[in-house]
């Protein structure tokens, strides 16, 4: 099974997922493990969500959602059912 | 060669445009990589900027001059790969196939190889003489990441030359080696990236299918490629270069492997895992070390649930032990003082107003903010939790245990958003694509308990158990996630069918908490709670007041009484008297009114704060029943009113809203009459 199949797996199986683990887990490296994600996504077969929006202002993972330190949002890809 | 490295390359940029006698550079590379960067350098102002041609997409192209040779430059748009997946991914393509440059000059990042070599590896595969200019090597450097560029250059068969273009670092190298492939004495071998060996057969097979229908400038390998990939431009093309009967053909071999653009990627994924395993060392920084330790801990799926509800209770532990002195400490010194204070300052004035300022204002809102030192210590400890970066694991291994209990992955992130508010909770949802899916998120979200209803219980807790107040909070808590993991799972089972997603996090490294950052939360948390006192709780106070007033000025036969003696049966079964119902009916405004009201009723009696009066009236059976009811109770006025904004219907509305009047009614009376029977 390659790399960019192995992932697939992975998303397929569901829950919540960390690129860093995912990068363990698939001996990579994260940078690679984000090129493959955005690659599904261009490719339509994950979506992403970025940030939270305003409404999220009083909530305790606020931060998680939208680093003001790193000033990248944190992105949620979703895996898309092939229809 | 040696002596262009040793002198410098003297280049000189003029405006003509389209001398097609001139040898061709195309710059090609993924948005901000440097590649405008490096136009500029080289062409100076002296550029001519348009349109491709039918195409809104912006064309830049000039010419300049090395050591007296002439060439011709043109920037192609910024593009992640060559299938065409959008405008500028063909005309980039459809340049370098039809105009044939010279040299491709390939703009890749050193700091982020693994995303710009899937560019390198579709340009290597049109055939195109590819020199890579590998940038940003000093923000590589500054990442801690190390390239080494003659081992990249082994290792793709294709020149590389490190440069930093911001700074010119390396122009000179760059236009060297581009001077000798066009010179022709550097020949560029690629070692290209293959499909994935499964696929193998079936590229062949295409490739034969279409072997000498390919128009031209078109590689046939590239086409068959392109095929596998599923690209709509080359399968339009391809369709009307066959004939019906040739295309149905290919058509029926892709479509019995409709997988295949996988392969294809997969190939250029492990292409590129080979090129970084070679020439890239990222060594491990201890930061990264360290998260990975405390993440065996804080993300394992049974041991970080252990965790996180150790945590959990160590909170609690904190906030009372620190916040419920101070609070007793407010109610007493301050608020209870300045309660006969104003009724001694008001002594001569109206009946009602002293009332209405003394019990009303004072004793609602005053009540209320005596415990904002435990909240203020509540959003202290979770401030520092969040900075420190284990939000994030928090959610994460809820989320495994969602799973465990069959609740679906999309609906976690809204559901933990409703930990800060409900609001933000469900308008969350809009994330679930499933109708259904996002209906029953939405009915289940007002089961997290918010802010404000912890607030509640950080309140109550302590004024009835004590130093156990630890555990009764930290059980209440756990027991709105059953009842909500409970009705999830057995709503999921019916409804969602075991659909299964994912969402993939980047969880922060763990670092050291800033203090400041911690101190603006618990300022912008305490703010806002200190506004809404003033607004809302305030308002709601004197409005309970008012009606505790009215019509004879006597809080037993007031409109308020009558309206809680008629609704007091239900609340007897959950150990209530009138009272108690009716501070339960004016949470529906704002959860934290609960406390409001019962300040009206009880703040300043006898001289003794709201606590010592609440600890004295009521039983423990009947608090804890208070609590579980609040916990379950119909979410807020603002919960409401987004539900019926997110779901556009009362019905759906409704429902949610007798739903959790069930939930809580039921949890309420069971709950009492258990805790009856166990003495308390």
């Amino acid at each position: 099974m390659t790399i960019l199949e192995k992932l697939l797996t992975e998303i397929r199986q569901g829950g919540t997922l960390d690129t860093r683990k995912l990068a363990v887990q698939l001996n990579t490296s994260p940078q690679m493990v984000e090129a493959m994600l955005e690659h599904l996504r261009q490719s339509g077969i994950l979506r992403t969500y970025e940030s939270c929006d305003d409404a999220c202002g009083g909530c305790s993972l606020r931060q998680s959602c939208g680093s003001p330190k790193s000033g990248k949002p944190v992105q949620l890809w979703q895996y898309v059912q092939p229809h | 060669m040696s002596d262009c490295h040793s002198a410098p390359v003297k280049t000189t940029a003029q405006l003509v445009l389209r001398d097609v006698s001139l040898p061709l550079i195309a710059l090609a590379g993924q948005p901000n990589m440097g590649k405008s960067t490096l136009f500029n350098l080289l062409t100076g102002l002296n550029q001519h900027v348009g349109n491709w041609p039918g195409k809104t997409v912006e064309r830049r192209e000039g010419i300049f001059n090395v050591d007296g040779d002439e060439w011709r430059l043109v920037d192609l748009p910024g593009t992640y790969s060559l299938t065409a997946n959008s405008p500028e991914e063909v005309i980039a393509r459809e340049f370098i196939l039809r105009e044939q440059p010279a040299v491709v000059v390939a703009v890749v990042s050193a700091a982020n190889l693994e995303r710009s070599l899937y560019l390198v590896a579709e340009l290597a595969a049109l055939d195109a003489p590819v020199v890579v200019a590998l940038n940003m090597m000093d923000v590589a450097e500054q990442e801690g990441v190390c390239v080494e560029p003659h081992v990249l250059e082994a290792a793709l068969g294709l020149p590389v030359v490190p440069m930093v273009a911001s700074r010119s670092e390396g122009v000179r190298e760059l236009l060297c080696v581009v001077q000798e492939v066009l010179s022709g004495k550097r020949l560029i071998r690629p070692h290209s990236a293959e499909v994935s060996a499964d696929h193998y057969e079936i590229l062949q097979k295409i490739e034969e299918l279409i072997a000498g229908y390919v128009p031209l400038p078109y590689p046939e390998n590239w086409v068959a490629l392109k095929l596998l990939e599923g690209d709509v431009e080359v399968a339009r093309m391809m369709r009307e270069a066959l004939s019906p009967s040739a295309w149905e053909v290919v058509q029926v071999v892709l479509r019995a492997h409709d997988d295949a653009f996988m392969a294809v990627a997969s190939g250029r994924y492990e292409w590129i895992g080979r090129m970084i395993r070679a020439a890239v060392t990222r060594p491990r920084i201890g930061q990264i070390g360290l998260t990975e330790r405390v993440d065996r801990w804080a993300a394992h799926p049974f041991w970080g649930l252990v965790l996180l509800a150790g945590i959990l209770g160590l909170v609690f532990w904190l906030t009372f032990t620190l916040g419920t002195p101070l609070q007793g400490w407010l109610d007493g010194q301050i608020i209870t003082p300045l309660a006969g204070f104003a009724a001694d300052a008001l002594a001569g004035a109206p009946f009602w107003l002293r009332g209405m300022l003394v019990d009303g204002m004072i004793g609602g809102v005053g009540s209320v903010l005596t415990f904002l030192p435990i909240l203020v210590i509540f959003f202290a400890a979770f401030a520092l939790l969040e900075d420190v970066g284990y939000m994030a694991r928090a959610a994460y291994v809820m989320d495994n245990l969602m799973h465990l209990m069959g609740l679906h992955g999309k609906s976690f992130l809204p559901l933990f958003l409703g930990f800060g508010c409900n609001v933000p909770a469900i308008m969350g949802t809009r994330v679930i694509d499933s109708w259904p899916a996002r209906l029953l998120t939405i009915l289940i979200a007002p089961l997290v308990p918010c802010t404000a209803r912890m607030a509640v219980v950080a309140f109550i807790a302590p004024v009835f158990f004590g130093v156990n107040a630890i555990w009764v909070s930290w059980g209440l808590v756990l027991f709105s996630l059953l009842v909500l993991v409970s009705s999830g799972a057995l709503l999921n089972r019916v409804i969602f069918k075991g659909q299964r997603s994912a969402f993939i996090m980047e969880m922060p490294l763990y670092h050291i908490p800033n203090a400041r950052t911690i101190g603006l939360l618990v300022w912008q948390r305490a703010l806002s709670f200190v506004k809404k006192a003033g607004t809302t709780i305030l308002a709601m106070s004197l409005l309970v007041w008012i009606l505790s007033f009215l019509p004879t000025g006597d809080m037993n036969t007031s409109f308020l009484a009558r309206f809680g003696q008629l609704i007091e049966p239900v609340g007897k079964l959950m150990g209530f008297d009138w009272r108690l119902t009716v501070a339960l009916i004016t949470s529906f405004p704002a959860k934290e009114n609960a406390i409001a009201t019962l300040g009206v009723f009880f703040g300043n009696s006898a001289g003794s704060g709201l606590a010592d009066t609440l600890a004295s009236t009521f039983s423990s059976a009947s608090a804890l029943s208070f609590l579980v009811v609040t916990m379950l109770f119909i979410p807020c006025m603002a919960t409401v009113a987004v539900t019926k904004q997110e779901t556009n219907s009362w019905r759906w509305t409704l429902l949610s809203v007798f739903m959790l009047l069930g939930f809580s009614v039921t949890g309420g009376i069971v709950v009492f009459h258990l805790a009856r029977f166990l003495g308390l």
